[in-house]
């Protein structure tokens, strides 16, 4: 029996990051991981979606310029190559995770890890290991909601149909979160007629309200069908189709048939791997205090299996905080400055708060909202749906939260994060100079309009 | 040849000095006029100024010495001049050396600075040196509390605000501590680094928010009034309490008989509380050495009638209206009077004279979850009893357990003029009345 001073369960990016960390700390570490290194971020998540995305994107990008002069004849996709240069950057990422865990001497398992009293961890009923402290970061995997007749019928979630072999010619998608529209936005590109199924009155519900409502536009504008306030009360194999029963808010019934149908209705945490420790939950998730410590001394746990914003980087700076409190708990896990991205186009992030929860908690704030439409760099690009909000404690001018509809925002609601982080305030988002033309002068203007000194706003 | 730095003597009666601070180290240049060292004397603190361009070559003393005056401390001259020879002749003191400290030294109280651009700190009491570090570090005088006499802003007090702008604070816990007037400098920042940020500002500020949250209200009208009464009574009358438990089953049995015909007769409802009443009364008939009072602590008043003052709860207080004659009423005539003065208690409605003649009191909490308590007796009474509440118990009645009506009264006495046993023997004989209540009858 291998005795160390760390097993992380999970190779996800909450499970190898804090592996690493921990190795660097000079701990004796083991890694154990069921599947494939990167989890479901880089083998059936953040990662494969982002490459076809970016293929959605080309196209997109491509039929605009039809109209700027630059003139193509008919689009062909191979599906094939597309999807072989997913594969390649899957490999190209776990071959790197895998160098980084081998330089940093941490010994992998590949096999289930399963957590037994004592902290020993059994890897495929075969290997058993002792582990000072464990850190489980299991991951989830893909809801599979109850519906009637679903168990007869061939369907998809995300754990398979990056592996499709053909382009469907119609697709349903249950779901109209955050993976429900970035699919509807890979296939709609890839000329299948899509339709997104969702329950609630809108599509990316705890997002801001006027993104979610520029996501509809933009995906109705794609030809993507979106029902939304529909329940999905059974499943049928037709002929070469499947038949979606679903009734609206009336009760009226309506039959959605499609070539194929994608499940994305959230992710159930995969807690097996600690069943039989007896653990502390919260509902389906594994409980955890504010240092990230289970109901077990010495037992910590991150990511999704934890619930909270089931977001990759979120698990990594849980499996850090983790680390950090192996031997005492110091670090309390901070969830305030965390940014949350959709890569549809137009893209759309946020971090800090939205609206609704300041309204819910009862925080007063002011709001100015910039238009792509106004700035230079949107208009010369083509892009130019979209907006920029930014959300101000009324005192002082501290940024609550940003949230960004628009091209590139993904990687602009950076800086906001950092101006959140390190607690910059309005004055100083108003002061510091962006450069021209780029998109981010959006912010400048928006912290000038919020202290009444805007240049380009009314 | 260097020039020497005396303990200047700036008045009369000066003795000597003690050393505050040295404002330049050695080796450094100075110009004439420069502030070098800081000194204090029983009465006030200086800075002595160069009287010489040069360096500081030496210094012979450190802060906290104290030099008679006249005597060197320090010596200015050229770079790398060794001055050791002269140091052996310093510590005798040169009375020859003609000094007129007066003249050379700086009274920073007067200190007026020059140049135009400085118009608005001009009216700024600081010490010269003050004024030099704040130019060079870019520190506005105006923010600055001067820690020496009346406000004067010192080296010190510039150092230390050079110290709190070089304290590493985010932009919003900056805003946050100005706007709450957290002094960050007793802050250890928890940000990367000691960085202050803003939950550090919401800790530091976080007592002064709880003291915010009390209510004061003026101590003064009845509350005084109750004060004042309460413990002139309890500081001149050395109180005793006795206990005793009753057995009150008879009394729930004759008050559930007297009920519907007291409620025919009179039209209100009898209580527990005439019941006692009454029986006290007649207690007190049996007991005439506790109906008294002392009068001018010179005579004691042993009363003929018996009135039975009950205390009464009305909003922010008390009252103690008063039943006269209580022994020579019924039940019924009784429990009327008292339903009626009660309500005029508790209206406010209450003229002086119900107020007044008491002889004895009862303070009831019966209807509270309150068994036993020490009452506080009510001047001049001499006694008080206290009323506990009526629960049943498991009481052993020939060896039998029984569950029984149980209630506590205690009686508190004023022991100057009421012995022990007297007392015991009032509230024997009020025990025996309540568990016999027919007595009252007789």
């Amino acid at each position: 029996m291998t005795t160390y001073d760390v097993i992380v369960v999970g190779g996800g990016p909450g499970g190898y990051v804090a592996a690493i960390r921990a190795a660097k700390e000079g701990k004796k570490t083991a890694l154990v991981e069921a599947d494939f290194l990167g989890g479901t971020c880089l083998n059936r998540g953040c990662i494969p979606s982002k490459t076809l995305l970016k293929h959605a994107e080309i196209i997109e990008q491509i039929e605009k310029a039809q109209n700027w002069g630059i003139e193509t004849s008919s689009l062909e996709f191979d599906l094939e190559k597309m999807l072989a240069r997913k594969d390649n950057v899957i490999q190209t990422l776990r071959g790197g995770i895998k160098g980084l865990l081998q330089a940093g001497k941490i010994d992998i398992y590949e096999g289930f890890g399963k957590v037994i009293p004592g902290k020993h961890v059994i890897v495929d009923e075969k290997t058993e290991l002792t582990g000072e402290k464990i850190i489980v970061a299991t991951g989830s995997r893909p809801a599979v909601p109850p519906i009637s007749g679903l168990d007869k019928v061939a369907y998809h979630t995300t754990d398979k149909i990056f592996d499709i072999d053909h382009i469907p010619e119609s697709l349903v998608i249950v779901g109209g979160g955050v993976i429900g529209v970035e699919f509807a936005n890979i296939f709609s590109s890839l000329r299948t007629n899509v339709t997104i199924i969702e329950l609630g009155e809108r599509v990316i519900p705890t997002e801001d309200e006027a993104a979610s409502k520029a996501l509809l536009k933009s995906l109705k504008q794609k030809g993507v069908n979106v029902l939304l306030k529909h329940q999905v009360k059974a499943v049928h194999e037709g002929e070469n189709t499947k038949e979606v029963h679903v009734t609206d808010k009336n009760g009226k019934e309506v039959v959605v048939k499609a070539e194929d149908l994608l499940i994305a209705v959230g992710r159930t945490p995969n807690t097996d791997a600690v069943a039989e420790l007896n653990l502390a939950m919260n509902g389906r998730f594994i409980q955890v205090n504010e240092y990230l410590e289970t109901s077990e001394t010495g037992i910590f746990a991150v990511g999704d299996v934890i619930g909270n914003l089931q977001l990759a980087h979120v698990a990594s700076s849980e499996g850090l905080t983790a680390v950090a409190n192996l031997e005492t708990p110091t670090v309390k896990m901070n969830y305030a400055v965390m940014p949350r991205c959709i890569y549809t186009t137009p893209q759309i992030a946020s971090v800090g708060m939205t609206e609704t929860e300041l309204k819910e908690k009862g925080i007063s704030y002011r709001v100015h909202t910039f238009n792509f439409g106004g700035n230079g760099m949107a208009l010369a690009t083509g892009e130019t749906d979209g907006f920029s909000k930014v959300l101000l404690d009324e005192k002082y001018g501290e940024i609550l939260g940003v949230v960004m509809v628009g091209a590139h925002v993904t990687e602009m609601i950076s800086q906001s994060s950092a101006f959140m982080y390190l607690e910059g305030t309005v004055d100083e988002l108003a002061n510091m100079v962006q450069p021209h033309p780029s998109l981010s002068e959006a912010l400048m203007e928006s912290a000038n309009a919020l202290i009444g000194k805007g240049i380009h706003t009314v | 040849m260097a020039e020497k730095v005396v303990m200047p003597k700036l008045g009369a009666t000066m003795e000597e000095g003690t050393i505050d601070s040295w404002l330049v180290d050695v080796g450094e240049e100075i110009e004439e006029g420069d502030p070098i060292v800081e000194i204090q004397t029983d009465k006030i603190t200086m800075e002595v100024e160069a009287e010489a361009d040069g360096v500081l070559l030496k210094k012979l003393y450190e802060a906290g010495d104290t030099i008679p005056v006249q005597q060197v401390i320090a010596y200015i001259g050229e770079a790398g001049e060794n001055v050791d020879d002269l140091v052996d002749d310093a510590s005798s003191v040169d009375k020859t050396e003609a000094v007129t400290p007066d003249a050379k030294v700086d009274t920073p109280a007067e200190v007026t600075a020059t140049g135009a651009g400085d118009s608005d700190t001009t009216e700024i009491r600081r010490t010269p040196i003050a004024r030099r570090l704040a130019a060079e570090n870019n520190i506005d005088l105006r923010e600055i509390t001067g820690s020496g006499p009346l406000g004067r802003i010192q080296k010190v007090d510039v150092e230390n605000a050079i110290a709190q702008n070089k304290q590493k604070i985010t932009p919003l816990a900056k805003k946050m501590a100005v706007d709450q007037q957290v002094d960050t400098t007793s802050i250890t920042g928890s940000g990367a680094y000691g960085k202050i940020v803003k939950d550090d500002i919401i800790a530091a500020n976080r007592p002064k928010e709880v003291a915010a949250a009390d209510e004061r209200v003026a101590f003064k009208g009845i509350r005084k009034v109750i004060a004042d009464r309460i413990s002139d009574s309890y500081y001149s009358a050395p109180h005793v309490t006795l206990h005793s438990e009753i057995d009150m089953t008879e009394c729930v049995k004759l008050r559930k008989q007297l009920l519907p015909i007291i409620e025919e007769a009179e039209g209100v409802r009898v209580s527990y509380n005439e019941i006692i009443v009454k029986a006290t009364a007649f207690s007190l008939r049996q007991n005439p050495n506790i109906n008294i009072s002392l009068e001018n602590e010179k005579e004691i008043v042993y009363h003929s009638d018996i009135h039975i003052g009950f205390a009464v709860a009305v909003p922010d207080g008390l009252v103690v209206p008063v039943l006269r004659n209580v022994d020579q009423k019924g039940l019924g005539i009784l429990t009327k009077e008292a339903k009626t003065i009660a309500k005029k208690a508790r209206d406010g409605m209450l003229t002086p004279d119900e107020m007044q003649g008491s002889t004895f009191t009862i303070s009831n909490l019966g209807m509270f979850a309150v068994d036993g308590f020490t009452p506080i007796i009510n001047q001049p009474n001499a006694a008080i009893l206290g009323v506990g509440r009526i629960q049943e118990k498991p009481v052993i009645i020939n060896g039998q357990v029984e569950a029984r009506s149980m209630m506590t009264l205690s009686l508190s006495f004023d022991h100057r003029i009421i012995d022990g046993a007297p007392a015991a023997q009032f509230l024997t004989d009020l025990k025996n009345v309540l568990e016999q209540p027919y007595k009252l009858m007789v």
